[in-house]
């Protein structure tokens, strides 16, 4: 109920597109689905809409992204009106994209029917390509294109996966279905070839958008060319949808064929995702593609968490998903200040970040440690959860290049970082102040960087405890 | 006329891959979507079903009608030149076609192993539009038939559903339909917005992001 009430307010919100109003009611939504973490019982309406745990648990990362996202874009958009890219125009279609995309991801998480997941995780799809090429660039235009093009074909893909689940549950069944619930209440009993094929399908189709690698090509570009806003959403939430949307089946093909199957394929593309993160963030001259392959790298360690599995690393990688969003996010929205600032994403051209704009750099400095998984911060302890379950389960070579990838892209991160951060302020910089909106949003997702590590709240136990439940299979 | 339907859509699937020029790509796009729509006439004859009548009806209208008129508007209007572009050229094409035929045999008879040879087929047929869809994709310079290809697979996994898995269900069939819809609307507003940054619309010059 109360979601629905939630979802009747963005519709509301999409028509009126006055930014304050938007604000107030994505407050409201993260209290409100506060309020539904309580509960705990699956709830279903009217056979459409059915939420469990892993719903929920979703529903409430994304919301909190959301919110420090608007947050953040009113500073954002403030400083590009002022500096002449943005117009009221411009805006107006900008928070129209924006609460449609919104609704779009939410829509993913909250349907039952397999068929309407799919159509809204492609519906994402699209609208986020015109936040891609919102400034009608020869680059944006060219991510853009390239991100909407390779995301339709692996999700295209993921349609064959999801009609050949439907084809296996008539095959055994005898009637037609596409919702989740009556898939998952038959899935011993499904044919266990077809569900293979069919996962593997899904597992690629959806892993494309979720930039597995080797059909990550897509991210880089995209995520370096949104607006920065829209950098955070895309790499802290709608990468994350489509995990969603894998472990939907996996909870499917966990029941058909035992754990070993999914797990096989979550490692490979885990490992390859780390590997070429680790080689390819080396090599990096432009700060948000460098956040982009790091993205890369952390959809790799949640997708290895979920391979390796037993309780603690499956903990971990539910864990690693909520704090990724909320750090990656983090990132790239102090990385849109820094662009800003700077005119330019070169990180040679960027230097004493401290001194420049004291209060982006200061925070770039706290979140750059915790991206690295320093001790502290909430990254450090589901990379560790996972990395003790491996060694538990004596996988020592496996352990040890999970390390050693981590450990490439650590040192990286915080290299080219220091050389942002620290260093004389170049003398044609003015020290920059900053709006307060913006701050609050920084100081939002800080409390949760620090905190969701060894304090973390009752809710996301709790939720995540159950998800791991219902993978077990 | 079944068999009909099905040698009419690999005989237009392979046109698809032969084609030299936009305008007949289109054409033979709109082809093959006629014979898919022709399929589920059948079907909604057979099984006297309302529901089956809408579907066959929008496919008709948005794939063989409109959706192939908007794309010929666009060629006409941005006045690019013609030719396709190839990576491969046709006859090579044709060639690889033709083993990806076989492929999709093969693996029709993986997937649909206990299940009797029409179904087989429609599942060769299937994956064969698939395959070539994205094989057109990638070996073909212009940046619309990459839209052409793209729609050819989205008729592909139409033809799967249909043919295997009894059709999807009204609600999500209606949902794709308009994604779909809205997808070459978007698709051709940026192609558009390429034609006029980079002055044409190869994707080989879409090479400024790399690394």
């Amino acid at each position: 109920m109360s979601l629905l009430s939630m979802l009747i307010k963005k519709d509301k919100i999409l028509m009126a597109v006055t930014s304050f109003s938007y604000l107030a009611s994505l407050i409201a939504s993260v209290s409100l689905g506060n309020t539904f973490l309580s509960t705990k019982t699956p709830i279903s309406l009217f056979n459409i809409f059915y939420l469990d745990s892993l719903s929920v648990f979703f529903v409430f990362t994304i919301s909190v992204i959301v919110f420090a996202a608007t947050l953040y874009s009113e500073g954002y958009i403030e400083k590009e009106l002022s500096h002449n890219e943005f117009t009221q125009d411009k805006l107006k279609y900008y928070y129209l994209l924006l609460n449609l995309f919104v609704f779009a991801i939410l829509l993913v998480t909250v349907v039952n029917n397999l068929g309407m997941m799919w159509v809204a995780i492609e519906i994402t799809t699209l609208i986020s390509a015109f936040l891609v090429g919102f400034h009608n660039t020869k680059n944006s235009i060219e991510a853009a294109w390239k991100y909407i093009i390779i995301c339709s074909v692996g999700i295209i893909l993921a349609l064959l996966g999801t009609i050949l689940f439907s084809y296996a549950f008539l095959f055994s069944v005898g009637t037609k279905s596409l919702n989740w619930t009556d898939l998952i209440a038959v899935a011993s009993k499904l044919d266990p070839n077809l569900v293979k094929i069919a996962f593997i399908f899904v597992m690629v189709g959806y892993g494309t958008k979720a930039g597995l690698a080797p059909m990550h090509t897509w991210l880089p570009d995209a995520h370096s060319q949104a607006l920065s806003p829209i950098s955070g959403l895309l790499s802290g939430v709608l990468l994350k949808t489509s995990i969603y949307a894998i472990l939907r089946y996996t909870m499917i093909a966990n029941r058909c064929l035992g754990i070993s199957f999914s797990s096989h394929l979550f490692l490979l593309f885990g490992l390859l995702s780390m590997a070429l993160a680790a080689g390819l963030i080396l090599v990096q001259r432009d700060l948000k593609r460098l956040l982009a392959y790091s993205s890369i790298e952390h959809v790799g360690i949640i997708v290895f968490g979920l391979g390796i599995g037993g309780p603690l690393g499956l903990y971990g990688a539910l864990l690693h998903i909520f704090n990724h969003a909320v750090t990656k996010s983090f990132l790239f929205f102090g990385a849109g200040n820094l662009v800003n600032t700077y005119g330019s994403h070169n990180i040679r051209n960027m230097k004493g970040a401290l001194k420049v704009i004291p209060f982006t750099g200061g925070m770039v400095l706290i979140g750059i440690f915790a991206l690295a998984g320093f001790p502290p911060f909430s990254i450090f302890y589901s990379e560790i959860m996972i990395l003790m379950s491996t060694f538990n389960q004596g996988r020592f070579i496996l352990g040890a290049l999970f390390s050693i990838f981590v450990t490439i892209v650590f040192g990286a991160i915080i290299f080219y970082f220091s050389q942002i951060i620290f260093g004389e302020k170049p003398k044609n910089l003015q020290v920059v102040r900053e709006p307060l909106i913006g701050k609050l949003s920084f100081l939002f997702l800080l409390v949760f960087i620090i905190f969701a590590g060894f304090m973390t709240p009752n809710l996301i136990n709790g939720l995540i405890l159950s998800i791991i439940e219902a993978l077990k299979g | 006329m079944e068999l009909f339907v099905i040698f009419g859509l690999v005989l237009s699937t392979f046109a698809l891959v032969f084609s030299k020029r936009l305008s007949a790509l289109i054409g033979n796009f709109a082809l093959q979507s006629f014979f898919l729509s022709l399929l589920s006439f059948t079907e909604a004859i057979k099984g006297n079903n309302l529901e089956l009548y809408v579907v066959a009806m929008l496919l008709l209208v948005l794939k063989v009608l409109v959706i192939p008129r908007i794309l010929q508007n666009m060629v006409k209007e941005m006045q690019v030149n013609e030719n396709l572009g190839f990576f491969l050229n046709p006859q090579l094409s044709l060639l690889v076609a033709a083993i990806l035929l076989y492929l999709s045999w093969v693996f029709s008879g993986v997937v649909f192993a206990n299940q009797d040879n029409l179904v087989k087929i429609y599942g060769t047929v299937s994956f064969l539009m698939i395959s070539l869809g994205l094989f057109l994709m990638v070996f073909r310079m212009k940046a619309l038939a990459q839209v052409v290809g793209l729609l050819a697979m989205e008729n592909g996994v139409f033809l799967l559903a249909s043919s295997v898995s009894g059709g999807m269900p009204f609600l999500v069939e209606m949902a794709i339909f308009f994604d779909i819809f809205v997808g070459v609307v978007i698709l051709g507003v940026f192609v558009y917005r390429i034609n006029k940054l980079f002055v044409g619309i190869d994707v080989n010059k879409l090479n400024r992001l790399r690394g």
